[in-house]
């Protein structure tokens, strides 16, 4: 076996072809150089590629090389392989002593860059991207997507999002490893909140300006009650300075996220904090309970859910595993949840309240690395 | 609906020092600039301390490209032997340790571990007093890969007859790893005794069993082979050499030169069909016979968050990780 594989000649290469087609015709129009006559084929799937690849690739071969009637001379085992930037169709022909190695490959092509579709759990994948998305936010026609160095802005087509304007987002220093932003419109005012960075502008308007502040961020839960929370400019957190809705100052733990829930005992502010651990503070700001368990991220949403209004929290795990969000509402300061999991194919990185019914959650897909913002939309029971 | 018992933050952590432990022992005066390993950390992280051939510590660069590393620093112990870096990663002393091939099966299921793509290639290596090509392909005629990989290897790694991995080359499988006794025996029949006795060296003790069973393979074919460690005067070498670029022809010129191979022009690699003939001029007269592709294999502590920590070349990537503490 040996012997006769070391013979096979491997004859000169021509350019890469465009796709599977045309590396089949390739392949084909050497086999047939080199045959002159039938050939019995055999296909194998070394690649990533489903083995229904291999379909049309067999017909546009079969259909050059027609179909062999007795037992052909030559004998060609076509084998679809890839390396990392190309796919590659390979074919070993025999005939009597003589053996033939020919490669034709085509450029691996990269996944479509937006796509909008519907999913259960009332899950809707609204945009994709390779950068890392901080938020996303809508008003009217409009789409806004934040990401660590620029914002961009979409109008909705029939077609679908179309790109309108892309703002740069300059910065003096870098932004933390994991970056954190939020947008927040009002009509066609948009306000941007970075790491030590505010940006505004309009939608419509030419001027987007943004400077350097340490101002506090706002933080609502999609309904009347809000928050003012300092962001720590180098870190991914908020470093426990907030001021509450009378206007009085609080100093509590850092925490990653914040969300208002309305129980029938009154209001609560619950953190993510740093530790691990979600904190449920009264309206007065006292610490009352502590939930274990959830993860980092957490948005509350306006609307009732029986007895109190809901908030969304993701799972807690490490950023190589699947998340998922679940919605919770609290009945003395007990999470009782009132949904299963929507469940995402890779780490949540943003969650923020979006309509007292909606939150946007961007996850990092685990396989293609693409970051997906999605709307999570949450229908009560009657 | 249950809610999970784990407490555990999807969002990283800042702070915190990832404690690696390293067969190597490193003893220049300055640490390494290239290479797998210390070299991949800068720039997100700078070196603060350097212990040639003992530790090195390196410190998270507030200006690192994507931003501060998560980590404050991280410690690298050099010249820890496989047993004791086992050890102490059961004990908690150690968060990232390597682990030998052998050592890979052993309680994997309940073991986190970064496994790379294969990338080390297993080969054995003629001196050129080995002039006879028959004596070379006589042995790669007598050596059971399979044998090797499913046993002793416990099935990590790739069985090859090529240079380039299939994962970089996509055409690996054209390389066949036949094992043909009766040629094999042919071979050796044509050859004076004395040529048919052979000194095998082998320079990590990792592969000890390796070398041994390809002697006894090569019994079967009618060779006599002595294995020895480190043996200086060998007639051939059971090496690894690690592959550093994901690129196809850049990575058959690196083996090349790595294995004493004439280095093909760079011209004649630019397509798949080219590279093919090279790799196949290459490997003519069996100066080099390529065994196994091996991946790089850590173990992690469970405190280390932030996904897996190397590439698929095995190279560091640790500015992302973070350490996730024990809470109340």
């Amino acid at each position: 076996v040996a012997a006769v594989a070391l013979l096979f000649l491997v004859v000169p290469s021509s350019p890469a072809a465009d796709d599977p087609a045309g590396a089949a015709r390739e392949m084909a129009r050497k086999t047939l150089a080199f045959t002159r006559g039938p050939v019995s084929l055999t296909f194998r799937n070394f690649s990533s590629l489903p083995d229904s690849q291999l379909g049309p690739i067999r017909r546009e071969m079969e259909s050059a090389l027609g179909t062999p009637d007795a037992t052909p001379p030559t004998e060609a085992r076509v084998t679809l392989s890839e390396n990392s930037s190309e796919y590659l169709l390979v074919e070993e022909a025999r005939r009597g002593d003589e053996s033939r190695v020919w490669i034709a490959s085509w450029k691996r092509a990269a996944p479509a860059n937006a796509m909008a579709a519907e999913a259960a759990l009332d899950n809707r994948l609204v945009w994709e991207q390779d950068e890392p998305i901080l938020d996303v936010a809508f008003s009217g026609e409009w789409m806004i997507v934040l990401a660590p160095s620029r914002i961009a802005i979409y109008s909705q087509q029939a077609s679908g999002w179309a790109l309108r304007r892309t703002i740069v987002v300059e910065l003096s220093h870098p932004l933390p490893r994991d970056p954190r932003g939020r947008l927040r419109v009002t009509g066609t005012r948009v306000q941007v909140l970075l790491s030590g960075v505010i940006c505004s502008g309009t939608l419509d308007g030419e001027k987007f300006a943004c400077q350097e502040s340490s101002e506090p961020w706002v933080l609502d839960s999609g309904g009347r009650d809000l928050l003012l929370a300092s962001f720590s400019a180098s870190r991914n957190y908020f470093d426990g300075h907030v001021v509450l809705q009378n206007g009085s100052r609080k100093t509590g733990p850092p925490f990653y996220s914040a969300a208002a829930v309305q129980e029938a005992s009154g209001l609560s502010w619950l953190l993510a904090t740093v530790d691990g651990n979600t904190r449920v503070f009264s309206s007065s700001f006292d610490s009352v309970a502590s939930i274990p368990g959830w993860g980092s991220d957490i948005a509350g949403l306006g609307t009732r859910c029986g007895e109190a209004n809901p908030v969304l929290v993701t799972r807690p795990g490490d950023t190589s595993e699947p998340d998922s969000v679940q919605a919770f509402t609290l009945a003395n300061h007990t999470p009782v949840p009132v949904s299963s999991p929507a469940p995402l194919s890779g780490p949540v990185t943003a969650l923020w309240p979006l309509t007292s019914t909606s939150a946007v959650a961007v996850s990092r897909d685990l396989a293609t690395g693409k970051y997906r913002a999605y709307v999570l939309t949450l229908r009560c029971g009657p | 609906v249950a809610i999970a018992a784990v407490s555990a933050a999807t969002r990283p952590h800042y702070g915190g020092t990832l404690r690696v432990e390293i067969q190597e022992s490193i003893e220049t005066p300055d640490p390494p600039q290239s290479g797998p390993g210390m070299a991949d950390l800068s720039p997100a992280f700078s070196v603060t301390r350097w212990e040639g051939g003992r530790q090195a510590t390196y410190s998270a660069n507030n200006e690192a490209h994507g931003g501060r590393p998560f980590l404050e620093s991280v410690e690298i112990q050099m010249n820890r032997p496989p047993r004791d870096q086992a050890i102490d990663l059961e004990l908690r002393r150690a968060d990232v340790v390597e682990l030998a091939i052998g050592e890979v099966g052993r309680g994997a299921a309940a073991r986190k571990m970064w496994v790379s793509a294969p990338v080390r290639l297993l080969a054995l290596q003629f001196t050129p007093r080995v002039s006879d090509p028959r004596i070379r392909e006589a042995l790669a005629l007598s050596i059971d890969r399979n044998a090797i990989h499913n046993v002793l290897l416990q099935r990590r790694g790739e069985v090859t007859g090529a240079l380039l991995p299939q994962w970089i080359s996509g055409y690996a499988f054209l390389f066949p790893t036949p094992v043909d006794l009766a040629k094999a025996r042919s071979l050796v029949a044509e050859l004076t005794p004395p040529a048919r006795a052979l000194a095998l060296s082998y320079d990590d003790p990792a592969f000890r069993n390796i070398a041994e069973r390809i002697a006894v393979n090569a019994r079967d074919a009618g060779l006599a082979i002595s294995v020895g460690l480190r043996n200086a005067a060998a007639d051939l070498r059971l090496v690894e050499v690690r592959i550093a670029s994901a690129d196809p022809s850049r990575a058959l010129a690196q083996l090349s030169v790595a294995l004493a191979l004439p280095e093909p022009p760079a011209d004649a690699l630019g397509s798949p069909e080219e590279l093919v003939n090279a790799e196949r001029g290459l490997l003519e007269g069996f100066r080099v016979i390529p065994l196994l592709h091996l991946p790089v294999v850590y173990g992690v502590a469970p405190r280390v968050k932030g996904g897996v920590g190397i590439s698929p070349l095995g190279e560091w990537r640790f500015e992302n990780l973070w350490i996730e503490e024990s809470r109340p």
